[in-house]
């Protein structure tokens, strides 16, 4: 067999400076805007809706459409709400109900990451409860309500309860749903490596799977706090101690429109503070890391 | 110019990848579709061999076998050796791991120790030209350098004869094999030709045998020491064409596997 044609040095340098050239090229290039252009961007418009929403809410409370019962002034339910962290009640009602939650969201992880491989990778256990799973999903948890209440009484069983039944699926078919959305060029990857089951498993199909299993959880999180909210409103009882949910009931038994809508407040708050400062960064990270989303 | 296989039969040497026989068939009774049939093939230690084909003749199948991923229907498939480097059209990069990881992952599943794994995907970046780009993530990185990265991470698959190669051995994959399934196609045409050229050199480093599938009679002709052309449906060796004798046109040989290629593709109207 002769020997390859001998490659002269300068004919390597070049070849050297070409590639190094072509990789330049082509190379995608991320362009990030400045700080304060980014956190304008996305802190303005949001900012802006909430003074026109309350300047709104103000001039038809001012108009006296409707009796002071029905709709307080806005600065009625701050007093309110100020009222509840001044007496230092407010840390007692957001405990109860966030420990709940994220108590029974991790419970739920828990149960819900081990069926979703389960449904995922065997076809039969698939076949048997797949649809039931994703039809559970349009089944409201609070459905589990009355059920819960008959077989558990007004205790913290039926409360998570109703909570898991809300976020189990939920987790389960965003693990599923990622699973299938893996490239099955990946396994294949893995198996020319010499990866066995259980390698392939760990370091190929649930890194791959992440970003579907991240968003059932953020699913999963939003379906257990309004499940817990429900079961909380419905399942009243001094023993269970006074939830959000329960302190919204309560406001509506006394009549109080400013209670209710401070309640309402603080549900939205928390739902969406978790949402922003736990989900939304580490969805990001997962996605960025694998240039999934665009650098803001 | 007829294969002269005599030449490397008669060698001391048992082939890197064997194929006697070989057929392969997809399904059963009347569905059944033959893949390949009757298929011999044999690699020398060290040799580059294009496989060329049109769609449909069983290409990937055939490289499928030899690493590993199917089993033939007759006939016998043996690799000596070691785990081959398995390359494809997609990078197929994990894009949750930067390079480096990327390139350490194949280490990692034969449980090299941190340290040596690090040592050892450094070397083989540095093979393919991109080292001080181990931090870097497949989707910061272009089309030409991620199959650059799938190469170095291919590379650090192989083991020789069992043993998985040791971070000491310097570049060199002694003996190992290369199988490749058309890893240029998806390149355009200044990158794929420039990976062309770091392709034999880096193969003239290694030493490794390579199996390398592809539709293109210029990338085969530029590529291979041997040409093997393969029919369509089912997928059989047609025709041999030694480039290693002295003397050789590649000019003329192109046309002259060109010919060849369209002639078995015209069967295929016929039939």
């Amino acid at each position: 067999m002769p020997a390859p044609e001998v490659v002269s040095e300068t004919e390597r340098t070049d070849t050297a400076a070409v590639g190094a050239g072509l990789d330049a090229l082509d190379s995608p290039t991320e362009a990030r805007k400045p700080v304060l252009r980014r956190v304008l961007a996305t802190g303005l418009p949001p900012l802006i809706a909430l003074v026109l929403f309350l300047g709104a809410w103000q001039a038809v409370w001012a108009s006296a459409m409707y009796p002071e019962y029905q709709l307080p002034a806005p600065l009625t339910v701050w007093q309110e709400f100020a009222g509840t962290v001044a007496d230092g009640r407010i840390w007692q009602i957001l405990w109860i109900s966030l420990h709940r939650a994220v108590l029974g969201f991790l419970a739920s992880v828990v149960i819900a990451t081990p069926l979703g491989l389960l449904i995922a990778k065997v076809p039969v256990v698939r076949a048997a409860i797949g649809p039931l799973l994703a039809g559970m999903q349009s089944l409201p948890s609070v459905a589990w309500v009355p059920a819960a209440v008959l077989w558990f009484g007004l205790t913290d069983t039926t409360i998570y309860f109703v909570v898991l039944l809300g976020a189990i699926p939920s987790i389960a078919n965003g693990l599923v749903a990622g699973i299938d959305q893996v490239p099955p060029i990946l396994p294949r990857v893995g198996q020319v490596m010499g990866a066995g089951r259980i390698d392939s498993a760990r370091l190929i199909l649930l890194p791959a799977a992440l970003p579907g299993y991240i968003a059932g959880c953020k699913q999963g999180w939003a379906f257990s706090w309004r499940s817990l909210m429900a079961a909380e409103i419905i399942a009243t009882s001094p023993q269970l101690g006074i939830g959000l949910g329960a302190y919204l009931k309560e406001g509506s038994d006394f009549n109080s429109m400013p209670g209710v809508i401070a309640a309402i407040l603080l549900i939205l708050l928390v739902g969406v503070g978790i949402e922003l400062l736990a989900f939304r960064p580490l969805e990001r990270r997962v996605l960025r890391a694998r240039g999934l989303a665009a650098a803001t | 110019m007829t294969a002269t296989l005599d030449r490397h039969l008669g060698t001391q040497h048992r082939g890197a990848v064997d194929l006697q026989g070989v057929g392969k068939v997809f399904g059963r009774g009347a569905d059944a579709v033959t893949a390949l049939t009757d298929v011999d093939l044999r690699v020398q230690p060290g040799e580059f061999v294009v496989l060329l084909g049109a769609s449909g003749c069983g290409k990937t199948t055939l490289l499928n076998l030899v690493a590993g991923l199917d089993r033939p229907t007759s006939g016998s498939v043996t690799v000596d050796s070691g785990r081959p480097a398995v390359m494809f059209q997609e990078p197929a990069l994990l894009p949750w791991l930067d390079a480096g990881r990327n390139v350490e992952l194949p280490l990692r599943l034969s449980g090299v120790g941190r340290a040596a794994r690090r040592e050892r995907a450094a070397q083989l970046l540095d093979l393919v030209r991109l080292s001080g780009q181990a931090r870097k993530r497949p989707h910061e990185l272009s089309g030409g350098m991620r199959q650059r990265v799938a190469l170095a991470r291919a590379l650090a698959a192989t083991t020789t004869n069992g043993s998985t190669s040791s971070p000491a051995n310097g570049t060199s994959t002694d003996g190992g094999l290369l199988l490749m399934d058309e890893p240029f196609a998806a390149l355009d045409a200044i990158t794929r030709d420039f990976l062309q050229g770091e392709l034999q050199r880096i193969w003239q480093a290694t030493r490794a045998a390579v199996l390398f599938v592809t539709h293109d009679v210029r990338e085969a002709v530029r590529l291979g020491q041997r040409v093997v052309l393969l029919s369509s449906r089912p997928g059989t060796v047609v025709r041999e064409w030694d480039l290693g004798a002295a003397g050789v046109d590649r000019e003329e040989l192109t046309e002259e596997i060109t010919g060849r290629l369209r002639e078995v593709i015209s069967t295929h109207a016929r039939t």
